[in-house]
């Protein structure tokens, strides 16, 4: 009991000290040495105010308890003290353990229960199981952003409508489940369905797969037991193609009276249907959509929490994690992004851990005989260091999410940053390109203005080639190097505030 | 005799010692990879955690031509290929060759069927090769064989409709597949030229190669350059070689010069390029490389060809350039030959030596033509004759002055009009 309450209240304090630390500014860094010890001082006084983790058996629930704590800051970060009584230690050092958190955390990893998406399997398969009894055809469209999980409920989705086909003594359904891009060519897909329905006949030359499955679906050939047909289509919008034919008749085979295929297609954009298949509007046909939301901060939150249940061990900080979901929230709600945030987190602390264990080594050899290193050994190994924090996440979000191009223009050398400069004065006035003649007229100036020496017309045009090269401009094509058109592909934003650190450049570019 | 010749040799062995070392690309960017910050080592550590820990991953590297990209990938992949010699398998495709999904694919095949002894069929379709790339990946994920993919010049991959992009990304999204996807790319926005899917798939993350600082800059020049203790040439020419060359580098002059360098291009195979050829200038008598090198190899390179070509040209076409120079000034969009004659001819109102007649300045003219110093502005007027098409000026009134400047006996007069 008592280790319990110790560890609790240790991540409380370390919760309090990172919130104070995060509001002052400065987010602990990887510096571990003397880090610890001042986050027990400070926090010390607000370890002796608070009181309910002293008895964990007698937990409140997080939100009534933080409203009552009196340092809990307004922005409702929660403590999830329910379920952390009964896990281990996590070792990041141990491969094992490491290896286990990052496949709980790969992309690639189906979980068991999918989270989340409940209401979406449930009209998925109501409408699948309605067909199925009616022995009617249908379709239905499933639409959203990429990283929704769409293809993940659908395979759910498969499983459970065989599932309950056996288990309802039903039918048994023939399922055909495949990704448009492996087509060679669209029409492929009938030849598929096709190949399908009839696996051992091979289809006759004079007829299309498309012709055969029409007649097969427009004579009463069902016997009294065929199958239905459970076809799932992914990225669909492969299959369009300039007369849009394919996609339609595609989803004219379910209009026909005795087809039995039900159609599930996948796609990205919502208006699919409206645009492509008009036509079916009219045979009152038109497919169910199901819109897959992109992900809120609550749900990323609780799939990731989902996912982490399955090790016995803390990982991650509530805190972290929390910051991880908004973020990702915040841009595109794409769930792979926040899997691939957190396994890069997880990445920096082990290099961390790396780093700090090289530094250690060489610091307990040269301290060996002062005998200083015993408190710090006890420091380094303390859980504190042990699990995902907020600051390793928040470096984290910023590789993830920021683009290179301030880094690279401050590395540039010193002539392309004047032409960068000269090309933001230039295009200052609503002009949006210009000829590189024209350019270099400017970038004369300004090396005047500089008094550095300019470069000749052939350097400055090789320069301009560099920056076309790594996407900052871009050059038009033109027999004579001056007259190739110039455009600027960097926000005016970025360049003054890359450049800012430069005197030079900040006069420039008043 | 005797004494010159092993005077000579080695610094001719040195010499090419430098010069192999400067040519390779290994050499060059394994000092920049040592620390644990370093490009190298985080490539490494990703890729090596994906093989020991059997689960997918994908990367950029990004960073300007010339930066040491596929070299520092190539040091990571043959390090990986010693340490885990039966685990690995390399796939290299380039998107000058393999833009198209087809050929891509094909490659794909082909190389797979190379590196585990297959037959590869050239016939196969499409279809046939997918099919292929898929069980392979399966076979190799139960093999726990890691297969790498490397993608040159990535953001050629990314246009048009970005299949083949999508089905290794998707390919590596299951659970049975082990493979790594390694984007190379100049371009830093290459992310954003991906499709939304492909690019949901992609993980994002991306290893900067930015040039070095300038305190690694020195370091990594004394490195390069210096000659190593025991190598087969004479200790006492190594010593005073490598202590010659400190105190090179430890000058002023010497520090401003690359400093000028570094100010056009920055990028360690731009410099590598320009010690090449200092150290080719290398005065093989001498036998020590001296500042002097390091002078020449910058003014090669700041060469200006126009302003080199003036100084073959005669007095009488110097007089018609700057006349033509007059011409554009007095905001004359379109001169041809006759009018060039008519301010040629008010320029010498005030004295009459330099005073051709009309034939021997139409002579100098085409001479001006053929060097491509001036041209033609129109390419139609093939029945005119030279007198009457208009012309243009192909050299800047910048490196016109510069040539007039450094001619060896220009008249006075003509740098007078000129400055005006």
């Amino acid at each position: 009991m008592p280790a319990i309450a110790d560890r609790n209240s240790s991540s409380f304090k370390e919760i309090v000290a990172a919130i104070k630390s995060d509001k002052s500014g400065d987010i602990a860094g990887s510096n571990g040495c003397c880090i610890p010890q001042k986050r027990r001082l400070r926090s010390d006084a607000a370890a002796a105010r608070e009181s309910p983790v002293s008895t964990p058996m007698k937990l409140k629930s997080p939100r009534r308890r933080l409203n009552s704590s009196p340092n809990s800051p307004a922005n409702g970060i929660k403590e999830d003290f329910s379920e952390k009584p009964v896990k281990k230690n996590w070792n990041p050092r141990d491969v094992e353990h490491m290896r286990a958190v990052k496949e709980a955390l790969h992309v690639s990893t189906a979980p068991s229960t999918i989270v989340c998406r409940e209401d979406e399997q449930k009209r998925v398969l109501e409408f699948c199981k309605a067909c199925i009894e009616q022995e009617k055809a249908g379709s239905l469209y499933a639409c959203g952003c990429p990283g929704t999980g769409k293809s993940l409920s659908m395979d759910k989705v498969k499983q459970q409508v065989i599932d309950w086909a056996t288990k309802e003594d039903l039918q048994p359904l023939e399922v055909l489940a495949l990704n448009c891009t492996s087509l060679a060519n669209t029409s492929e897909i009938f030849s598929k369905i096709l190949g399908k329905h009839q696996p051992r006949k091979k289809t006759m030359g004079s007829t299309s797969p498309l012709q055969h499955l029409q007649k097969l679906y427009s004579n009463n050939q069902a016997r009294a037991g065929s199958k239905m047909m459970l076809i799932i289509a992914d990225e669909l919008d492969y299959l369009i193609t300039k007369d849009r034919a394919v996609l339609h008749d595609l989803f004219m085979l379910t209009t026909f009276p005795f087809s039995r295929c039900i159609l599930i297609g996948i796609a990205n954009s919502i208006d699919l249907a409206d645009r492509f298949l008009p036509r079916l509007q009219s045979l009152n046909c038109k497919p169910m959509v199901v819109t897959f939301r992109a992900y809120s901060k609550d749900q990323i939150l609780s799939i990731l929490q989902e996912r982490l249940l399955v090790l016995p061990y803390i990982v991650f900080q509530q805190q972290a994690l929390e910051l991880c979901a908004r973020k990702v929230a915040a841009a595109s709600g794409d769930m792979r992004k926040a899997l691939c945030v957190c396994r890069s987190a997880m990445e920096i602390l082990e290099a961390e851990l790396r780093e700090s264990a090289s530094n250690l080594s060489l610091a307990s050899v040269e301290e060996f005989i002062s005998q200083q290193t015993a408190p710090a050994l006890e420091i380094f190994q303390s859980e504190e260091n042990n699990t995902v924090r907020i600051d390793h996440m928040a470096l984290a979000l910023s590789k993830t999410f920021r683009s290179p191009i301030v880094d690279t223009i401050q590395s540039l050398p010193q002539h392309q940053q004047i032409i960068l400069c000269s090309a933001v004065k230039f295009f200052r006035g609503g002009k949006k390109d210009s000829t590189v003649g024209e350019l270099n007229k400017s970038y004369i100036d300004i090396c005047k203005s500089a008094m550095i020496p300019p470069v000749g017309i052939l350097e400055f045009s090789s320069m301009c080639r560099v920056l076309n090269d790594q996407g900052l401009f871009k050059l038009g094509q033109s027999r004579d190097d001056k007259s190739k058109r110039v455009t600027l592909k960097v926000d005016e934003a970025d360049i003054s505030f890359a450049l800012q650190g430069v005197r030079f450049f900040r006069n420039c570019l008043q | 005799m005797g004494r010159e010749k092993e005077k000579e040799n080695p610094s001719q062995k040195a010499l090419n010692l430098l010069r192999t070392r400067l040519s390779n690309p290994n050499f060059v960017f394994k000092p920049l990879s040592d620390s644990p910050d370093s490009n190298y080592s985080k490539l490494k550590f990703i890729i090596s955690s994906s093989i020991t820990e059997a689960c997918n991953n994908s990367i950029l590297l990004l960073g300007p031509r010339g930066s040491g990209k596929v070299a520092v990938l190539e040091l990571v992949l043959s390090d990986l290929l010693q340490q885990y010699p039966e685990a690995i398998s390399v796939i290299r495709l380039n998107g000058l060759l393999h833009g198209d999904d087809n050929c891509a694919l094909k490659e794909i095949a082909r190389q797979l069927c190379m590196e585990h002894q297959l037959l590869f069929s050239k016939v196969a379709s499409f279809d046939d090769n997918s099919q292929f790339l898929i069980a392979m990946l399966r076979e190799c994920g139960l093999a726990h064989k890691t297969i790498i993919f490397v993608l040159d010049e990535f953001d050629l991959f990314a246009q048009a409709k970005q299949r083949l992009l999508y089905s290794l990304l998707d390919a590596m999204q299951s659970v049975t597949s082990q493979a790594v996807v390694i984007g190379v790319s100049c371009r830093l926005d290459v992310d954003q030229l991906l499709e939304k899917r492909v690019r949901s798939r992609f993980s994002h993350r991306k290893l900067l190669f930015l040039p070095p600082s300038k305190e690694d800059t020195e370091r990594f020049l004394e490195h390069i350059l210096s000659l190593p203790k025991d190598s087969s040439l004479p200790h006492s020419y190594t010593v005073e070689f490598n202590g010659r060359l400190k105190n090179v580098l430890a000058d002023e002059r010497f520090k401003e010069l690359i400093n000028t360098y570094l100010s056009f291009n920055s990028t360690i195979g731009q410099l590598m390029r320009f010690l090449f050829q200092a150290v080719s200038y290398m005065d093989l008598d001498v036998g020590f490389l001296s500042l002097e090198n390091f002078k020449t190899a910058l003014s090669s390179t700041q060469r200006q060809p126009k302003s080199e070509c003036i100084k073959d040209c005669s007095i009488l076409e110097l007089y018609l350039l700057v006349c033509m120079k007059r011409l554009e000034v007095k905001e004359q969009n379109s001169y041809n030959f006759n009018s060039v004659m008519t301010e040629y001819k008010s320029i010498h109102d005030f004295q009459t030596s330099d005073n051709y007649a009309g034939n021997v300045c139409l002579r100098a003219f085409e001479h001006l033509l053929q060097r491509e110093l001036i041209s033609f502005t129109d390419n139609r007027g093939h029945n005119q004759s030279v007198e009457f098409r208009p012309v243009k000026l192909l050299i800047s009134p910048a490196e016109l002055y510069q040539g007039l400047k450094s001619y060896r006996s220009c008249p006075a007069i003509l740098l007078k009009l000129i400055a005006r």
